[in-house]
């Protein structure tokens, strides 16, 4: 049912987990692929993040570090479907889809400044949460949560999200 | 009339004070607030104190005026990330003296459940603090209470300036 | 150039009026900044203005930016409830909603309908309390002072009744995965029927006050429009495209918690403009008090928790007696529960408009990510679009219209 939005070769991997459908599919395929589904009827873009696969514990590997995950939504057939491109670690740019879905503009300059993926062709690339000085991108797995530790408090891994391996 | 009269009539009307003790009764019931609600804490004790549960004009605070310039106190209200620290910190020099602060909630006191990169760990590190109020968010009783602590404090200080 | 003058002649006066070279169309940029009584939280606005009309508006966000999503990496599934609460805060209970309908759903598990029933009157209630606010402080800032104390003096009663069932005036905690916090007390649902018995009476009187008001009409008709298909487009939703006539309510078209099953309708309105958007709020409020009235009314007796040990600590006095009581104990409060690998996203409506939650597990006792889809974030975009051409005392009733909570935005 996933794959009959797409054509076959543009979709890697599709499935269904608690009721949602999703697809994975190439970084380069990305922005013909949502232009695909917004001409489908998939109008509503309902947000775009990324997850930062750093040191997972589960057996099947993914295949990047950073994945980002965009919700999609088609109102009148009362259907969503997840989109999921995997950005490697070495190479942390993706394609910008401002101009195709007007919200996903400050949902990638909140990428950008949480997790330093750049997006070509966005009009304005700035930090957007952050100040405009901060350095690094928090929300990556190796930052570490940050605040003041807590003297004799045996719960230190609240301070530190990174794994050992990180 | 004779003298003996008004003195007698005088003698009923005059208080003697010092002016410490006047200036200090004057500044503690007119405390105006800053409009500076950040957070949670500004719905609880910016909007229900003022509100007509817990009307905070009762105790001289009815005028929040939204210039700093024109305010006696800034109630911190809410958690400070670390992009509004310099604008907390600009607000609280522009307030003319004398001027308090009173950091409401955990957050501003200490950080709150936030213990984290983006929240300021108390918003002591930046303005000098008079009263603290625990609570996530405080109930509108803890500020007045708070308030009337300050308004204590106030007194107290009569006219002698802070350094 | 030179500066050109005009000589007028009024009842027999001349005054010459100088017009300064160089000035024409030059764009002055006033900044709302952080700080300022009507921007509904710390929300920093640069607006350029060709005199009072407005040219370009550019929000800058952030100054509320609390790493919400990662404090959550840092805290166990069942820790992470305590932080949903404080993200859009006019609306604590739907966010522990979205995120406890999140976890379940990877859990598996669903919670027993009278918890359903308490999910909902609590929701509907935080949605009154959320339009409150909003009506409260739209009114103020648009001139109208009286209906700001009349509104908090309803939102007392609600926190009132929070405080009855949670003990917390308003980040309750309440609606956890797996359940509630614990079951409603008789008193709250005699003080839950007296407040449903009112409030109607007192939506007529906001009504009273603004409705046919002249000068709220006049401040509110044909300000802010967004149209449908620019609202579809920008991403929108809650009362911003209902107002515009797009019918989407997520508790009608992605049902949950048995929204389905009440008798309600969608407030929609077509004008597209503030006025419109306020009527949709009215009668968002007076549809809330059918939906509680039923909800109280058909409240199932039965568990308010989800009947599972590897998720939700079992009772106290079991511990006295039974060691695998004892075993599942210790496991909740030291290691918490682990959902399975997988990423679910949930979306509830709160008093904004979508509000979600979307989650990653990696099998472990802490999440990998937890993303909110926050309603506010995007609505906020829209504001540009709603106000250009308008004048500067029009668009603070625009900010007001867009009801943004700048915690959800930031995060």
């Amino acid at each position: 049912m996933t794959t009959s939005v797409l054509p076959d070769e543009t979709v890697l991997a599709s499935g269904v987990l608690a009721g949602a459908e999703w697809i994975t599919i190439r970084r380069e395929d990305l922005r013909e692929a949502m232009q695909t589904l917004q001409a489908q009827g998939f109008a509503s873009y309902l947000f775009m993040t990324c997850v930062d696969h750093l040191a997972t514990p589960v057996v099947e590997r993914p295949p990047e570090r950073y994945e980002l995950v965009y919700q999609l939504r088609n109102m009148s057939a009362h259907r969503e479907l997840r989109v999921r491109v995997f950005v490697p670690e070495g190479d942390p740019t993706a394609p910008s889809l401002h101009d195709i879905y007007t919200p996903a503009n400050w949902d990638e300059r909140e990428t950008w400044d949480l997790f330093g993926i750049a997006f070509e062709g966005h009009p304005d690339l700035t930090r957007i949460l952050l100040p405009d000085d901060w350095e690094g991108h928090p929300l990556r797995r190796d930052f570490p949560v940050g605040g003041e530790p807590v003297d004799f408090s045996e719960d230190h891994e609240t301070w530190q999200t990174a794994p050992p391996e990180a | 009339m004779g003298v003996e009269q008004l003195v007698d009539i005088l003698g009923e009307n005059i208080l003697t004070t010092t002016l410490g003790k006047v200036i200090g009764w004057g500044r503690a019931n007119s405390v105006w607030p800053a409009q500076f609600g950040l957070a949670c804490c500004a719905i609880e004790g910016l909007m229900h104190t003022a509100g007509p549960g817990f009307d905070i004009g009762r105790f001289g605070s009815e005028a929040m005026r939204a210039s700093p310039r024109q305010s006696d106190l800034m109630i911190v209200a809410g958690r400070v990330s670390q992009k509004m620290a310099p604008v907390l910190r600009q607000l609280y020099d522009q307030m003319p003296e004398p001027k308090w602060v009173i950091s409401m909630g955990a957050c501003a006191s200490t950080g709150g459940v936030f213990n984290n990169y983006a929240i300021l760990q108390g918003v002591d590190k930046i303005v000098p603090v008079d009263v603290y109020i625990p609570g996530c968010p405080p109930r509108p009783e803890d500020v007045i209470n708070a308030l009337m602590i300050l308004q204590e404090k106030i007194k107290a200080q009569g006219i002698k300036p802070r350094i | 150039m030179a500066d050109t003058k005009l000589d007028q002649t009024q009842q027999g006066i001349t005054i010459t009026r100088t017009k300064r070279a160089g000035l024409e169309g030059d764009l002055m940029t006033v900044n709302f900044g952080p700080q300022h009584p009507s921007t509904h939280g710390v929300l920093r606005l640069v607006v350029d203005l060709d005199g009072e009309t407005i040219r370009r508006v550019k929000p800058v966000i952030g100054y509320l930016h609390t790493g919400i999503e990662k404090q959550m990496e840092a805290l166990r599934w069942q820790q992470g409830v305590v932080v949903t609460d404080r993200h859009d805060y006019l609306s604590p209970p739907i966010n522990n909603l979205a995120y406890a309908l999140a976890v379940e759903q990877l859990m598996g598990v669903e919670a027993p309908p009278r918890a359903q029933g308490l999910r909902v009157l609590m929701s509907e209630l935080t949605r009154i309390s959320s339009h409150l606010i909003w009506l409260g402080t739209s009114g103020i800032e648009l001139g109208a002072m009286g209906i700001f104390m009349y509104c908090l003096r309803e939102r007392e009663k609600i926190m009132d009744l929070n405080e009855e069932i949670s003990g917390f005036r308003m980040h309750t905690s309440y609606i956890r995965p797996g359940g509630v916090m614990a079951d409603a007390t008789p008193r709250f649902l005699e003080l839950l029927d007296e407040f449903i018995r009112e409030m109607p009476g007192h939506i007529d009187q906001y009504e009273d006050l603004l409705t046919r008001n002249p000068i709220f009409q006049e401040r509110t008709q044909g300000v802010g429009i967004l149209s449908a298909e620019d609202a579809i487009r920008l991403g929108a939703t809650g009362p911003m495209i209902r107002g515009s006539g797009v019918a989407w309510d997520l508790r009608r078209d992605r049902p949950y918690c048995g929204y389905d099953t009440y008798d309600w309708e969608v407030a929609v309105e077509s004008a597209g403009d503030c006025y419109a958007r306020y009527l949709v709020r009215i009668k968002e409020l007076r549809e809330s008090v059918k939906i509680l009235r039923q909800a109280l009314d058909r409240l199932p007796t039965g568990p308010v928790n989800v009947d599972d040990r590897k998720m939700l600590p079992p009772p106290r006095e079991e511990l006295e007696t039974s060691m695998e009581a004892i075993i599942h104990h210790f496991k909740l409060f030291t290691e918490g529960y682990s959902p399975p690998p997988g990423d679910v996203y949930v979306a509830v409506e709160s008093g904004r408009g979508e509000n979600g939650c979307y989650i990653v597990s990696d099998g472990t006792h802490k999440p990998r990510r937890v993303k909110f889809r926050s309603a506010s974030f995007v609505n906020l975009q829209a504001l540009e679009h709603m106000s250009l051409g308008h004048i500067l005392a029009d668009f603070i009733a625009i900010i007001g219209t867009a009801d943004t909570v700048l915690g959800d935005c930031d995060r």
